[in-house]
């Protein structure tokens, strides 16, 4: 993997020197209808987050985490509770500020890459950046350093499907650092993937979190569990062990 | 002066005198196997005793021409003086119709009162009305072609929206993922309908160049069929205008139903949580 240029990817950029809350979750519920039953998907879940760490959650399936992430992510509201990514509520934004919000604040990673089939590696780096008003050379130097990061340097001009899985991956981690988020979230992202692959992905958060990423990881592989600082066990919609 | 004859005999001879010549129809020709400078004779029925034919020679082949009338004619056209038609005919001067070419700078309409306040046995008429009036069961054959065309352009349209919303809905997991980056749903909608407006002006230069290419070979085939010079596929401007406005209109709006129907669904939603 390529040393990262910490001067110029604003991600690696953003070194936290004091440690401060980047997510605060107070009392959070989260219910929902499913048909005349209602599921109580999260059950007071209260936790904070600092600039700077790394923490995993995990779980059995149906525990919560998920809907923890969705609600971290700014694409769910809670039930109850508060909600606050980077010193401002999030648990109440319309759907339009929540989407600007994410843009400027949150970068993506899924466990299935969702990368533009007919964009080059380059151009789906640049993809955020383009919604973000960000001028045509700044994006194209931007992306360009941030495929080098991940070690896609010499790939830029490939599209996803001249790609391998764990390169495809890399480019979707690039991309969700290209408005240099102040939280990066993963769900699943080692899911399917080979050992090797696996392997690549953990080193990379590694490297992406020791150059000052904030990141958020949802996962059942163990060995990515095990490389985040924290590691948060979820059951029943609650925390169980930190 | 022009007249059909439907019925007569011909006898293709060696030259002989000073016989006066006729103009038959490329197609006559073509199946009698007569060329300029052959010598015919013209009989109006087959059983004219040979001393009372008229021995001619052919002076000149004439296309057909570009009329819708004649391209269904089975019959010859023969093109002969009309003091030879009188003979043959045995009419005297008797005739089913004339024609009067008049001065550009002449007023028709008062010289048409004119003929018609004096005409006993006749009526005449100006030649755009003889048009309208043959060219009515062209007319009924063009609006049937229309009526097929608006079926065909509805029933597409339907279609087109239908695979549009289908390939739109192949994506919804994209889009969702999308939205989750923070593109906004505008972004998507116009990304989605550009797209779409791409696929539309292809497809309908594609379109043009296939039919252009159906359209000549479609008038090649028909033209030597028919032995006429006549267009029975043309692409105008105007058609070529309508079909890429109508080809936009519907892409546009197909990519604007599928995409906004998408984009108005929550990013969980789309992933199926």
């Amino acid at each position: 993997m390529t040393a990262p240029s910490g001067a110029s990817v604003g991600a690696v950029r953003d070194v936290p020197t004091a440690r401060a809350s980047i997510v605060s979750l107070s009392d959070v519920h989260r219910d929902y209808p499913i048909g005349a039953e209602l599921v109580h998907a999260l059950r007071g879940v209260s936790l904070e987050v600092e600039r700077g760490d790394y923490v995993s959650i995990v779980g059995p399936s149906g525990c919560g985490k998920s809907t923890l992430l969705n609600l971290v992510g700014v694409i769910d509201q809670p039930t109850s509770g508060t909600v606050a990514i980077a010193g401002k509520r999030v648990d109440a934004m319309t759907d339009r500020e929540a989407t600007s919000f994410r843009l400027h604040n949150i970068g993506f990673v899924f466990q299935r890459f969702y990368l533009m089939p007919t964009l080059s590696a380059l151009e789906n780096v640049e993809l955020p950046m383009a919604e973000a008003k960000v001028s045509a050379r700044e994006r194209n130097a931007r992306a360009a350093k941030l495929l080098e990061y991940v070690g896609l340097g010499a790939r830029q001009h490939h599209r996803p499907s001249e790609l391998s899985g764990g390169e495809q991956q890399r480019v979707a981690i690039a991309r969700a650092l290209a408005n240099r988020p102040a939280l990066m979230l993963a769900d699943e992202p080692t899911g399917e993937r080979d050992a090797k692959t696996g392997a690549e992905i953990i080193a990379l958060f590694r490297q992406l979190n020791a150059d000052g990423t904030t990141m958020i990881v949802v996962t059942h592989d163990e060995d990515l569990a095990n490389a985040a600082r924290r590691k948060i066990h979820m059951r029943d919609g609650r925390i169980v062990q930190e | 002066m022009l007249l059909t004859v439907l019925s007569f005999a011909l006898l293709i001879q060696t030259p002989q005198g000073a016989p006066r010549t006729i103009a038959i129809d490329e197609a006559f020709a073509s199946q009698a196997h007569l060329k300029v400078g052959d010598r015919v004779t013209l009989s109006a029925r087959p059983d004219t005793p040979a001393d009372s034919a008229e021995v001619v020679i052919v002076g000149a082949i004439a296309r057909r021409g570009a009329d819708p009338s004649e391209v269904a004619r089975g019959d010859y056209v023969v093109r002969m003086h009309l003091d030879q038609l009188q003979r043959i005919a045995g009419y005297g001067d008797r005739v089913d119709r004339f024609a009067i070419a008049t001065r550009p700078s002449a007023d028709v309409g008062r010289t048409l009162e004119q003929i018609n306040h004096v005409a006993f046995g006749f009526r005449a008429y100006r030649s755009k009305d003889i048009a309208v009036e043959t060219s009515r069961t062209f007319q009924v054959v063009s609006r049937f072609h229309r009526a097929i065309g608006i079926i065909t352009i509805v029933a597409s349209s339907i279609f087109l929206l239908c695979i549009m919303v289908l390939k739109v809905e192949e994506r919804r997991r994209d889009i969702a993922a999308l939205r989750l980056m923070g593109i906004s749903r505008l972004s998507v909608v116009r990304s989605i309908v550009i797209e779409a407006g791409l696929v539309a002006v292809l497809g309908s230069v594609l379109g043009i160049v296939i039919g252009w290419v159906v359209s000549l070979v479609v008038n090649w085939h028909y033209q030597a069929l028919y032995r006429t010079p006549l267009y029975f596929s043309i692409i105008t401007p105007s058609i070529v205008a309508f079909a890429v406005a109508l080809s936009l209109v519907l892409g546009i709006g197909a990519g604007l139903v599928a995409s906004a129907r998408l984009a108005r669904t929550p990013p969980l939603a789309l992933f199926g949580r």
